[in-house]
């Protein structure tokens, strides 16, 4: 970004993104759905949805349903599939000069070796969200996934497959979130994204059955962010890769709250079914934020309430410069071992 | 089939009136600003109420009428309260704003060659009154086509939006055929009693375009698939996004229109199903789209 202010710009892993703000897996397409609406080469990248090896029908109506503060959607994956991916919708999102985050989703490892084999050295593909967390599948979902032990061992077959960043995707439906994203640090992944949707129910009182067409779906917007803060802020605390905070995030201050508690990235989701442009409204008032706060970069917000008892009041510097030198420590630690 | 509006735009739009339509309906106007594009009959805007709005989602509306005005662009709706968001739309008043996201979807394909035959079921007549009134409209620039319409609905109450539809029909020459379950207006019975009471008098091959409850779309494509005559079939969904990003509003496709999904080789969870999306492929689909037979 050219313009003014703080500078926003953050790694993660091998890629270098302008700014934070992305757009979540399954609420921006392909990426180009929305590319009259909003610059998306501004943006800090553009998840796409998620894509599996073959092309995916996804789930029967319903696949909505509003709930308080909420929508709970089951859609089940539906994808055109690899090949169409690779043939139709990867170079309208090169053309649009987007920073392509992929996500990409298996029922098995062996799946995603095959995505990542095909997809891997893929020109334009600054990076991999492995969907680990689809509650709405019946097979390779968040429950499939919730094993320390089977991410470690997946994303370490993933690692040599790509230069580019591989993030991992992790549902809050499980004992310890903090725990699998420690086992992705360990099987090679750059960052963890916390968290995908939670899994949500609502009953049709009239019908007398669920209000979605299986039993349950993914809970996403506002409703849900207290708790995905809170996921995001043990994960933060738990790794020392970059974590990309995800879940209810509506505006620039939801975003910042994220960033506060130690996520170096966030994720818009929801919010962009609402107004389409909410991604670049979170990314500009982002900047005017830190800017009226007198902040020279966002690397001195983030991680300010990290440490158990430091306020954000009062531009609390010596907290801010905690962070990295407790990583610094922790790198020592590593490097010891 | 028309091509979906390619810029749909997200913007502000003025009430310009809130009235009363009777029998639990209401009729909502709205002029908006010179960059939204005017809607086609069948094609579909995205409500939102400003902050702070009793729900998240806008509410898709389907179009009732497009009038230009000396104030603007002015948008009709006739819709029932039913929902947290719809009766939140009945307390807006003439001058206050609300978001509009729009024209999205593809609307009726009113230039087919034939007699335009329109179906409406209840509250479903809402598209049907612009797209009588786009016939009339083009009826004063072109040779006017006389176009059959039929209405049905529960009993007398439920035919809101008959007053307009007749005042558009008279314009075009068109005959109005009003059936009601209760026989308390016109014809006893279902539209589609109406429509073999009709189909002997058609002048010329009839294209049908309907709207109503799906159990009715299904009903009255049947018919027309039976017949080989077309028929175009304003649909239905829950939706989140509208514009074809969150996949939430899946009608299944017929197997004739199935393509990316090979039965033998598509493992899902539901069978080898495929699905269209309601908002950007429809609303309105051609009889021919659907597997009727799995639409709810």
């Amino acid at each position: 970004m050219s313009r003014g202010g703080a500078d926003l710009s953050v790694r993660i892993g091998p890629l270098a993104l302008a700014n934070p703000v992305l757009v979540a897996s399954g609420t921006f397409g392909y990426g180009d759905e929305y590319a009259h609406v909003l610059d998306v080469s501004a943006l800090g990248g553009v998840i796409t949805k998620t894509v599996t090896l073959e092309p995916r029908a996804g789930n029967p109506a319903q696949r909505i349903a509003e709930t308080a503060g909420g929508i709970l959607n089951s859609i089940g994956l539906e994808n055109v599939g690899l090949a169409r991916f690779r043939s139709e919708k990867l170079p309208k999102l090169r053309a649009l000069r987007a920073t392509i985050v992929a996500s990409v989703g298996g029922e098995t490892p062996d799946e995603l070796v095959r995505l990542l084999e095909a997809l891997g050295r893929e020109r334009g593909i600054g990076g991999f969200e492995i969907n680990f967390s689809c509650p709405n599948v019946a097979r390779g979902g968040a429950r499939y996934w919730a094993l320390p032990r089977r991410l470690e061992r997946t994303l370490a077959r993933l690692r040599p497959l790509t230069r580019a960043a591989l993030i991992a995707k992790l549902s809050p439906d499980v004992t310890s979130v903090a725990d699998l994203a420690i086992a992705c640090e360990q099987g090679g992944a750059d960052a963890v994204t916390a968290v995908n949707t939670f899994v949500g129910m609502a009953v049709d009182l009239d019908a007398m059955r669920s209000r979605l067409g299986r039993a349950t779906g993914g809970l996403s917007g506002p409703a849900i962010k207290p708790l995905a803060l809170a996921r995001c802020h043990e994960v933060a605390r738990a790794v020392r890769i970059p974590v990309i905070g995800s879940g209810g995030i509506m505006d620039a201050r939801d975003a910042l709250e994220f960033m506060a508690v130690g996520a170096a990235a966030i994720q818009v989701g929801t919010a962009s079914f609402i107004h389409p442009g909410a991604a670049a409204a979170v990314l500009d008032d982002m900047r005017e934020f830190l800017a009226a706060r007198g902040f020279a970069s966002l690397a001195a917000w983030r991680g300010s309430l990290l440490e158990p008892g430091v306020s954000a009041q009062g531009l609390p510097r010596a907290a801010h410069r905690e962070v990295p030198r407790r990583r610094a420590a922790r790198r020592r630690l590593a490097r010891r071992a | 089939m028309i091509a979906p509006a390619a810029e749909w735009i997200q913007t502000r739009a003025r009430v310009r009136a809130q009235m009363d339509a009777g029998s639990g309906h209401q009729w909502l106007e709205l002029v908006v600003p010179q960059d939204f594009v005017a809607p086609e009959p069948g094609q579909f805007v995205q409500l939102l109420i400003e902050s702070p709005s009793p729900v998240l989602l806008p509410r898709p509306m389907s179009v009732a009428s497009v009038r230009e005005r000396p104030e603007g662009l002015t948008l009709g709706f006739l819709y029932a309260p039913v929902g947290a968001g719809t009766r939140g739309l009945t307390r807006l008043t003439a001058g206050e704003a609300v978001e509009i996201l729009g024209p999205l979807g593809r609307g009726y394909p009113l230039d087919q060659p034939g007699t335009p035959v329109l179906v409406a079921g209840g509250r479903g007549v809402a598209p049907l009154i612009f797209a009588a009134q786009e016939l009339a409209r083009h009826g004063a620039s072109h040779a006017p086509r006389r176009s059959e319409f039929v209405f049905g609905a529960r009993d007398e109450r439920h035919l809101v939006g008959l007053d307009e539809a007749r005042r558009e029909l008279d314009a075009v020459g068109g005959r109005l055929h009003v059936c009601t379950d209760d026989g308390s207006q016109g014809l006893r019975g279902n539209v589609i009693a109406a429509l073999d009471a009709l189909e002997p008098r058609l002048e010329g091959t009839p294209v049908i375009h309907a709207c109503g409850p799906h159990a009715m779309l299904k009903a009255v494509a049947r018919w027309a698939l039976e017949r080989r005559f077309s028929a175009y079939l304003a649909m239905e969904s829950v939706m989140a996004c509208g514009t074809g990003v969150c996949r939430g509003c899946p009608l299944p496709r017929s197997a004739a229109r199935r393509a990316a999904f090979d039965a033998s080789a598509t493992p899902s969870l539901w069978g080898n199903r495929e699905y269209a999306m309601c908002c950007t492929e429809g609303p309105v689909f051609e009889a021919g789209d659907l597997d009727w037979e799995h639409v709810e």
